[in-house]
């Protein structure tokens, strides 16, 4: 029994496992690079291909922590000062996406265009 | 200043909800003596977010990256848990508490679970906390607006765990039964927000599909506006919902819902028989 519970988790995981996998295979997400700087973001629009995965590398160069955070796509990360964080972005439908720097919002705004 | 008012009063919201009901059920109970272990709940809570927010400034790479989502996403759904457990503990209680024979009991049956009540002030407070900190962290090194800046910030948690007491205080004014009930419903619901957040969070992470905005209310109430940001903790309110958070909400509503509520919707037998009410103190 306990055998049988054991190599259906396996399969379990297995399945689970087997969609990332390939996924990652097939395609090595670009990285695209955006800065915090004077409570603002550089650059204030990024444009990406959509229907692709990436990777937002964001770097807050301010002596102050930001918080990344785009309600849209349920997305908050902290970037502390000083700090560069590799956030994996979802594949995105064409479209515009705003994100906002959490802690400094009247300045810290930008957008996402996936066409 | 004003910005950081509201940031702060939004985050500690929730935080200040949560405390203000453990509290008042301690005290409604007679179990005042046990306020220390929800006090010690949240000053633990407390220490973990500055803990967590000086942690977060040493991380760096993969760690930095993922690890305070993994303890966000964990956090949200052990708040979930608890929460629907003192929930589902109060209604068996609320049922049962004729008298003050049974408000002795149930003191009794409480020291078993204090710990629980320790835990439920350490979410509630640790979940948004480290945010808080950093937040307020970031405003002190600011050098043009330090001084206002702090001095909202410290207002806004000031308001939020005024905004507790106020809860404290009402809910005392309850019979013990209405506030048992009361409490449940309002739990059921910031239970349902929060379990629809965790979804939420899954999604942004990547480990659920993401889906996009069935609808979107925020021209008429923002979730970053003040009343939005109530109605977020209060009801998780939430003004672009995705198909899967509100899935997670409905199917939470409804679920837990009927563990806590399902024998008010029976016409029991039980309760033809005449029912003393609430114990008077």
């Amino acid at each position: 029994m306990a055998r049988r519970v054991g190599s259906l988790l396996i399969g379990m995981l297995a399945v689970l496992a087997l969609p990332a996998g390939v996924a990652r295979a097939a395609d090595v997400p670009r990285e695209i690079a955006l800065t915090i700087e004077k409570n603002r973001f550089q650059p204030e629009e990024i444009r990406v291909k959509a229907g692709a995965s990436f990777i937002l590398v964001i770097t807050n160069k301010d002596r102050a922590a930001e918080e990344f955070e785009s309600r849209e796509l349920r997305i908050e990360k902290v970037i502390p000062a000083g700090k560069t964080v590799r956030l994996r972005m979802p594949a995105l439908k064409p479209g515009t996406y705003p994100f906002v720097g959490e802690y400094h919002e009247a300045t810290a705004k930008g957008r996402l265009v996936a066409e | 200043m004003g910005a950081a008012f509201v940031v702060t009063l939004r985050e500690a919201f929730e935080a200040a909800l949560i405390l203000g009901i453990v509290y008042t059920y301690l005290d409604k109970i007679g179990g005042r003596a046990y306020y220390r272990y929800a006090t010690a709940g949240g000053a633990l809570g407390l220490l973990a977010s500055i803990g967590a927010g000086v942690a977060v400034s040493f991380l760096s790479g993969p760690l930095l990256d993922l690890g305070p989502d993994v303890v966000r996403t964990v956090v949200v759904f052990a708040a979930v848990v608890l929460l629907t457990w003192h929930g589902w503990w109060m209604r068996q209680h609320a049922r049962s508490i004729k008298g003050n024979v049974q408000r002795r009991i149930e003191q009794a049956r409480l020291t078993r679970r204090l710990w629980i009540i320790g835990l439920i002030g350490f979410t509630g407070v640790f979940r948004e906390g480290a945010e808080t900190i950093l937040f307020l962290w970031g405003l002190l090194t600011q050098a043009t607006s330090a001084a206002a800046g702090v001095a909202g910030g410290t207002l806004g948690v000031a308001t939020a765990a005024l905004l507790g007491w106020a809860i404290f205080h009402g809910g005392r004014r309850l019979s013990l039964r209405r506030f048992f009930t009361v409490t449940s419903a309002i739990l059921l619901f910031v239970s349902a927000g929060l379990f629809s957040t965790g979804v939420g969070q899954l999604q942004g992470l990547g480990v659920l599909p993401q889906s996009y905005a069935l609808w979107d209310t925020s021209f008429l109430l923002s979730d970053r506006s003040l009343v939005g940001a109530f109605l977020n903790g209060l009801l998780g309110y939430r003004a672009r919902p995705s198909a899967l958070e509100l899935g997670a909400y409905v199917t939470y509503v409804l679920g837990a819902g009927l563990l806590l509520f399902g024998n008010a919707l029976v016409p029991a037998r039980r309760r033809s028989g005449p029912r003393p009410d609430v114990a008077r103190p």
